[in-house]
């Protein structure tokens, strides 16, 4: 068994320290400045027995380093040296990369392109220094590791290695499940995967059991010599103990073994000397797979149900969303169908006269910041394939190619390399086979094809394609024959089942019935409008049929939710008669108002509604404010209220062009270095509720960002935040700045730390003190 | 020494919020649902360290030397003890989600979650205490406080490590990602050490809104 495991290095911090390294200072400008001690520490672990070092280049990256007096590409050149000398011949030296020290979007300011690009240059001067592999450690990021992994195969040659820090619970810092990170960096093409840091040999065991279950690369595994003391952040486990549980690790068969903070020479001594009795006999894991986002795996085995909304073919409102770039209307739309119960949620942006593809990336992050499900991509354009694929964090599926044989050369590559899972649709250059023998053959093709590039079987889903049935009675039938005889071939099966009631009435009945009869032929991932009830129930109720809802606890549940008979929502008793509006959207009744906004518009134009109803409604919720009747949840209740209505107001001009809504653009920003934008967004909130354009440009936005949106949009009136009194010099030279380019608007200034004296002094038109003030001066600039 | 998270004090929570009434029975009701959430999202972790102070000031065994009258006053030049606490990045994740369905929700959310930082830093500011006695911890003190410059937040938080042990990162502003996350600098203090510091020594005390009143009690 020695034979076959590779015994890495243990740790390196705690070893520097020892040698007089202050805590804070940055450990790589020791190869540099202290070069022997470095090189010394190296060679007791050689010694020792580790066959690959680690160099000491961990946080050698431009975010960590800056100031330091060193670029990356120096203490990377001279660490690779120090580990190369230790190493001497037959001992392989990798380039050590860990966390760029910055959180990324959409909970931190670090972009994907960002660190990709620190990533990359660390890359590059590791292989220009001769290093011989690049292991990147202790990421909790699903998505950094994917820069990371990226950025490391893209630009050298080098086999790259990566290993995650998990915490006892299973999921690391940022929530990454081990499945979602062994499905997304094994299909990205990681050469080997594993753990390290964080916890004992004992305490990562289960997760390293459950690695082996979802991929098939070789595993890492360097733990901490058990649990530190949190006072002292000492390690009390001792050599023979730590080998002593690493034995177990064998088992499973992981195959590359070191340690981590606090393991020193003496624990790769005793896992050398414990390996020579590990035992060989390797347990049997069973396999698993599936695709996934970076916190939720849609195992493979199990009904899945793709949510079909995010399409703007024949959905004007969301035409109009991504025409606009409302990404806001796309999340709640991806919330929507995550809690009607979908598993998957299809991504479609092709609209004449769209940005497909930069589309693509944006929808996509959209989403993935406002839920956790795994997406499929779904387009015929390669490019816009892989934008999404890129920006999409985990395992994704791509719909589709289909049985041309030009279309399988250009997309199944991208698959490949992106490791997602492949849809592929019964139909060729010679149209849709009537017979079900016609689609089995084209999906033999596309299985082939897609074996040869590369995809595994288990990853292939077949579309067997529905045709409406008004149209093509005999066809139903040739689908789920088809359906059965794909399954046949061990791969997976997927079907938009929508289609099938087109020009029928009550299309409910039909689409409801077809659903029923292919889950019943074993229809893995149905794509349907989930968000309506009888879709829900249906799927609810074969749920129960197949036992995969245990005492139908999830169908009860469910029939309670939505009561068989519910229609509109009954009235609600306590309903003030008169004055409706303004009680409705003063009590937050959002339902209520969008009632009332519908039975206003058979008799009144939306503009008039606006005017009469909502703003008036609007203005007494300010008063009550102003007055300290309510607060501001209250406020922020009520203008979510009137937001109902505003939504059916938009949908219907979106249905009807015409005069906008708008009563005026507004620039919001949280200015450059801060990142507390939560009353910036308060006041967003309550802006477009009282019917104003907000153009957000975000947290930690740089002065030059803001002049540039205020010109070309033509903005009047520009709405700036800071909370930290050091972010309010960053105010300053943003008011300057536009002030000037000769920007024609006002300025008005809020966040905690300003006050009205202030807000003059640097310039501001205006000191808007709440999120109500900011409304009224609005109404002052624009009217 | 275990981070905990033991109540989440909705007065508090409140007061982030500018509400100074009395809440409805409604809001009440709300803030608790509220908190159960924010509460259940949490995943509080807290480091320390005690270190020496050096002739010029630089804590031992580091490259941290903490600048200002404030904390030099605060401290007396002895022993200083370093912590970090955080409330972990599903807190951020949620309030950064329920931003986008209901921004009312959002706000009470992000209140809470400020309330039950508080409450973790205060709980092992509690144990803490037990741990010194009988000297005594002088209120916590945090880069950005006073004349306590936020440039050093990086230098600190490279100190604690807290992005391997608590995964606290900085953005190049130097400020805290998980939001709800809190560094802080405590002094030893004999028995009858002077008490400075705190609110009381803040250029702030007279307009802050969040000022303690009962930031001398050493807790």
């Amino acid at each position: 068994m020695e034979d076959e495991m590779i015994l890495l290095d243990g740790g390196m911090g705690t070893m520097l320290q020892r040698a007089g390294l202050p805590l804070g200072e940055i450990p790589e400008k020791w190869n540099i400045t202290h070069p022997e001690e470095v090189i010394r520490i190296q060679r007791q672990y050689v010694e020792a027995g580790s066959r690959v070092i680690f160099a000491n280049t961990f946080g050698a990256n431009r975010y960590k380093t800056a100031g330091c007096g060193y670029t990356p590409e120096q203490l990377i050149r001279a660490g690779i040296r120090c580990a190369r000398e230790a190493a001497g011949s037959g001992v392989r030296v990798a380039l050590d990369i860990g966390p760029v020290g910055q959180l990324m979007q959409p909970l931190g300011p670090l972009s994907f392109a960002d660190a990709y690009g620190i990533y990359r240059e660390m890359a590059q001067a590791g292989e220009a220094a001769g290093a011989d592999l690049i292991i990147f450690e202790t990421l909790s990021d699903l998505q950094e590791a994917r820069a990371g992994l990226l950025a490391a195969k893209e630009n050298t040659k080098l086999p790259v290695w990566v290993t995650m820090t998990f915490e006892a619970g299973g999921r690391t810092f940022l929530g990454t499940t081990v499945g979602a990170m062994a499905l997304t960096l094994t299909g990205l093409g990681a050469d080997a995967l594993g753990f390290n840091c964080s916890l004992g040999p004992k305490e990562l065991m289960p997760l390293v059991r459950e690695l082996r279950a979802w991929t098939h690369l070789p595993l890492i595994l360097k733990p901490n010599a058990g649990l530190p003391d949190p006072e002292t952040g000492t390690y009390r486990m001792t050599p023979e103990q730590f080998a002593e549980e690493m034995a177990e690790a064998a088992q499973i068969g992981v195959e590359m073994m070191g340690g981590c903070c606090g393991t020193t020479p003496d624990f790769i001594r005793a896992l050398k000397q414990r390996a020579a009795g590990f035992d060989g006999g390797m347990e049997l894991i069973e396999t698993r797979n599936g695709i996934c986002s970076a916190r939720q795996v849609a195992e493979d085995g199990r009904l899945r149900i793709i949510g079909e909304r995010i399409n703007p073919t024949g959905k004007k409102r969301l035409q109009q969303a991504l025409r606009e770039g409302d990404m806001d209307y796309i999340a709640a739309l991806a919330v929507q169908q995550q809690e009607a119960g979908a598993d998957i949620l299809d991504i479609n942006v092709g609209l004449p006269g769209i940005d497909e593809k930069a589309m693509m990336a944006r929808v996509v992050g959209a989403v993935q910041a406002a839920v956790d499900l795994p997406l499929q991509i779904d387009s015929g354009d390669p490019e816009t394939i892989e934008a999404g694929l890129r920006a999409a964090c985990g395992k994704a599926m791509v719909n589709s190619v289909n049985g041309r044989d030009e279309t399988l050369a250009r997309i199944l590559p991208i698959c490949r390399k992106y490791g997602a899972a492949v849809v592929g649709l019964c139909l060729d250059e010679n149209g849709i086979p009537e017979s079900w023998q016609g689609r089995a053959a084209i999906a033999q093709k596309i299985i082939a094809a897609a074996e040869q590039h590369g995809i595994p079987r288990e990853d292939i889903y077949i579309d067997c394609l529905s045709l409406t049935v008004s149209a093509q009675q005999a066809q139903a039938r040739e689908t789920l024959m088809a359906l059965m005889a794909v399954r046949r071939m061990g791969v997976k099966t997927l079907l938009g089942v929508s289609n099938i009631s087109f020009g029928m009435p009550e299309r409910e009945n039909i689409t409801v019935s077809f659903l029923t009869q292919a889950l019943a032929a074993g229809l893995d991932c149905p794509i349907v409008n989930i968000n309506q009830p009888a879709i829900r129930k249906a799927v609810a109720a074969f749920q129960v049929l197949s036992g995969a809802d245990p005492g139908g606890e999830k169908y009860i549940r469910l029939c309670e939710e939505i009561p068989a008979a519910a229609g509109k929502p009954a009235p609600d008793p306590a309903r003030p008669a008169e004055n409706g509006m303004a009680a409705a959207i003063l009590q937050g009744m959002g339902n209520e108002v969008a009632r009332l906004t519908e039975e206003a518009l058979r008799t009144r134009t939306e503009m008039e509604i606006i005017e009469e109803e909502m703003i008036p409604a609007l203005n007494r919720v300010g008063e009550a404010y102003e007055q300290q009747r309510i607060f501001l949840p209250q406020l922020l209740r009520a203008a979510q209220a009137a937001s109902e209505g505003f939504e059916l107001l938009k949908k219907r001009m979106a249905d009807h062009p015409g005069n906008g809504l708008s009563r005026g653009k507004i620039l919001l920003a949280t200015v450059q270095g801060d990142i507390h934008d939560i009353g910036k967004n308060i006041v967003k909130a309550v802006l477009e509720n009282y019917g104003y354009t907000v153009i957000d440009l975000g947290r930690d936005v740089a002065p030059e960002a803001i002049v540039k949106t205020t010109l070309a949009e033509n903005i009047r009136l520009v709405g700036l935040s800071a909370l930290m009194t050091t972010t309010l010099k960053s105010m300053e030279q943003t008011i300057r700045a536009l002030r000037d380019a000769g920007a024609d608007c006002r300025i008005m200034v809020g966040g905690a730390v300003l006050t009205p004296e202030y807000a003059k002094q640097i310039g501001a038109d205006y000191y808007a003190r709440d999120a109500k003030r900011s409304a009224d001066i609005a109404k002052e600039v624009l009217g | 020494m275990e981070a905990r998270l033991t109540e989440i004090r909705r007065e508090e929570a409140l007061r982030y919020m500018g509400i100074t009434a009395a809440p409805s029975a409604e809001m009440a009701r709300d803030l608790d649902r509220r908190a159960e959430t924010v509460a259940a999202a949490a995943r509080p972790k807290a480091v320390w360290r005690l270190f020496e102070t050096e002739e010029d000031g630089t804590l031992k065994g580091t490259n941290f030397r903490p600048e200002g009258e404030d904390v030099r006053r605060l401290t007396g030049g002895g022993p200083v003890i370093l912590m970090a606490a955080t409330l972990g990045a599903e807190v951020e994740r949620l309030i950064l989600r329920t931003e986008g369905t209901s921004m009312s929700d959002a706000l009470m959310m992000d209140a809470l979650a400020s309330a039950a930082i508080e409450n973790v830093c205060d709980n092992l500011c509690c144990d803490l205490a037990r741990e010194m006695a009988p000297r005594r911890l002088t209120p916590r003190f945090s880069p950005g406080y006073g004349d306590f410059p936020l440039e050093q937040q990086k230098n600190m938080c490279d100190v604690l490590n807290v992005g391997r042990l608590l995964g606290i990162t900085l953005t190049p502003g130097g400020l805290m990602i998980p939001q709800k996350s809190v560094t802080a600098l405590i002094g030893l203090t004999e028995t009858d050490g002077e008490k400075a510091g705190g609110c009381a020594a803040c250029a702030m005390r007279d307009r802050c809104l969040y000022r303690r009143e009962d930031a001398e009690d050493g807790r």
